[in-house]
């Protein structure tokens, strides 16, 4: 029983006096006195290592838990989203991001925004029908039988003038995506909210 | 260090062994400082904005649909919107509400524009029984120089309105008053 006692005893780190074992050859009585532990409280204490595993271990848990999902959506860096309240969750489905001049569909470069610009009026945005087109192509090869849902996220910069969304917008809804979703952040989401 | 004794001394090879505590407690400390460096906060949403493109060609001509009441939503000029009910080309009322944009942080919203059209809605709406299918439709109109936070600013004003839907077993949920379609003419 003794030696299941001590056994308990190490596993939960109890403070325990330190006993004589440094220094004992040293001449100097005041520092072997102060090293030794003699006089006063003892200074050696040791971590309690169990309760902070503990809590390594619950908050290992609790990052793995919220470690997914919407974390893993691929926002570029250039596009500074505008906010919204009456928003919904999100969905999986083809990305176009556009920033400044830049299109990309899931990461992949569709065209630039140049031309509309320049001729400033809405164009059809040949890259980016294609890509959309093709992506539509493979799903239905994937997924053959199931209605295809259309769905496409547009990813805009806030600053971006409405031209260059309508044109966007209307190339995806051509190429056979009708249900278009703007990228939100939430905005109040304390308040009104989700 | 943390140690598992069996309390057996006979011969041979002692049993009691230390668990490496310090590694491990590295290894944890490496973990959380992983999860954390590659955790996103910020959680992303999305805005729905139907378009309504022509389908492919039909062999059969198109059935006759019933022609409903559509809110339609403009943007044009820098001080007023303009909130219009048509059933199919006939304007039935048209109402002008001033352009008050309130900044909350970086963002714009309109509430003004939200409260009118929440009241418009219960004035005007078609679609309001909890156990009706169909949802009341907005189209929102902008001309091209608008920049496209003050687009989603009044689409979020247009989502504002939420009725009762059944969904089955007595149960009901609330859900956006309209269904925008975001017009690209």
């Amino acid at each position: 029983m003794s030696g299941h006692g001590k056994a308990l005893s190490r596993f939960h780190q109890q403070i325990s006096v330190p006993g004589k074992r440094l220094l004992q050859h040293v001449n100097l009585k005041f520092v072997k006195k102060s090293a030794s532990g003699g006089g006063g409280r003892s200074v050696n204490q040791e971590l309690p290592l169990v309760p902070f595993i503990d809590f390594l271990l619950c908050l290992v848990l609790f990052l793995l838990a919220s470690f997914s999902a919407s974390g893993e959506l691929p926002i570029d860096k250039n596009v500074k989203l505008p906010n919204a309240m009456n928003s919904v969750d999100m969905i999986e489905a083809p990305m176009v991001a556009v920033s400044g001049t830049q299109i990309l569909v899931d990461g992949i470069p569709a065209g630039s925004t140049r031309a509309i610009m320049d001729a400033n009026r809405m164009q059809k945005i040949e890259e980016l029908a294609e890509i959309l087109k093709n992506k539509k192509e493979l799903w239905t090869q994937i997924k053959p039988g199931t209605p295809f849902p259309g769905n496409v996220i547009l990813q805009v910069d806030k600053r971006v003038p409405a031209l260059v969304v309508k044109s966007v917008f209307q190339t995806a809804a051509f190429a056979g995506y009708p249900a278009v979703s703007f990228m939100v952040g939430k905005l109040g989401s304390g308040e009104g909210g989700e | 260090m943390a140690g598992i004794d069996t309390g057996g001394h006979g011969g041979g090879r002692a049993t009691n062994h230390d668990i490496p505590l310090i590694p491990f407690i590295d290894f944890l400390l490496c973990l959380v400082m992983f999860l954390l460096v590659t955790a996103v906060w910020n959680h992303m949403a999305r805005i729905e904005a139907d378009a309504n493109v022509p389908g492919p060609p039909k062999p059969t001509p198109p059935e006759e649909v019933p022609k409903e009441k559509e809110l339609h939503v403009s943007m044009q000029g820098d001080r007023l919107f303009q909130l219009k009910w048509k059933e199919g080309t006939t304007v039935i009322n048209t109402i002008d509400v001033p352009r008050k944009p309130v900044e909350v942080g970086d963002d714009i919203t309109y509430p003004d524009l939200a409260e009118k059209i929440k009241k418009e809605w219960e004035a005007n709406g078609s679609h309001k029984a909890p156990a009706d299918k169909k949802i009341d439709r907005a189209i929102l109109h902008t001309d091209n120089s608008t920049e496209f936070q003050h687009v989603i600013a009044v689409l979020d004003a247009i989502y504002a309105p939420e009725r009762d839907f059944a969904i089955g077993g007595g149960q009901v949920e609330k859900i956006p008053a309209f269904q925008v379609t975001f017009s690209s003419q």
